[in-house]
């Protein structure tokens, strides 16, 4: 993997976990209230305008990271989100680690690993 | 019976859309080489077919994983929907010519069994502990 390749998927990941997580502000907001003033209160909130950002910007690195690498390989690789954005869950929103959660993280992680090592 | 067959056909269209976005995404990433962080790039980007084709699949794949969500257990509709990986695979295999090689074939049956764990961690998980599958949720809307 080269240096902008491997950069460009970092991005790609930390954009990605940002969106997400945003979006996840956004839409927890427990004074958000119901129907059209929900949706009004989110706009009135940098939460979801940032989420847009993220995924905007996401969209373009994400094409730019597929430019350079195998179709094939770049989905593998891209699911090391999985990964990020549960534990990013877990330490913002103190979502549960089970042991099976563990388990199925260390897997993603170890099949991103075999193929992103394997070039 | 019925239901069981709506979920089916709900997948497949959901993996068909998913499929369709990641092949056109990367067309479009073709047509734009090499990348360039400046607004010509961007240019080239949305000056191009594909990226269209790319966005109306994203929409069909919300709409598909929204109506699919009203009723189907998030576990197996977590794990339906991150099968992707393995239609897109081979479908750059047949469409690209990409390598299927052993080290990626090992790679994506990995990830498949760790995908396969959080599915089943999120359906016998409390209802506290449901947040990650909204980010899931989320996360397979991305079309990733």
């Amino acid at each position: 993997m080269s240096l902008l390749v491997a950069t460009l998927w970092l991005v790609n990941v930390t954009l990605d976990t940002a969106g997400q997580l945003a979006f996840k502000a956004a839409a927890s907001d427990p004074h958000a209230g119901d129907g059209a003033a929900r949706w009004r209160h989110m706009a009135s909130r940098p939460w979801i305008w940032l989420g847009i950002l993220a995924y905007v910007t996401h969209l373009l690195s994400w094409i730019a990271f597929l430019s350079l690498v195998d179709l094939s390989q770049g989905v593998l690789l891209a699911s090391i989100n999985i990964v990020v954005i549960m534990l990013a869950g877990r330490l913002l929103f103190r979502e549960r680690l089970t042991p099976l959660r563990v388990g199925g993280i260390l897997l993603v992680s170890a099949g991103v690993a075999i193929v992103g090592l394997s070039g | 019976m019925k239901t069981w067959r709506f979920y089916l056909a709900g997948f497949a269209l959901l993996l068909a859309f998913d499929t369709v976005v990641q092949l056109s995404f990367k067309l479009t990433g073709q047509h734009a080489f090499p990348p360039e962080a400046n607004l010509a790039w961007v240019a080239r980007v949305f000056g191009h077919p594909w990226i269209y084709v790319a966005l109306i699949g994203y929409v069909g794949n919300f709409f598909t994983w929204m109506s699919l969500l009203k009723h189907a257990p998030i576990g197996p509709a977590f794990a339906a929907s991150h099968l992707d990986v393995v239609t897109v695979m081979l479908a750059s295999a047949l469409l690209f010519h990409e390598a299927l090689t052993p080290m990626r074939l090992l790679g994506a049956g990995v990830i498949m069994l760790g995908i396969v764990c959080l599915a089943i961690a999120e359906k016998g998980s409390p209802q506290q502990g449901t947040a990650p599958s909204e980010l899931a949720t989320l996360d397979a809307m991305a079309g990733e």
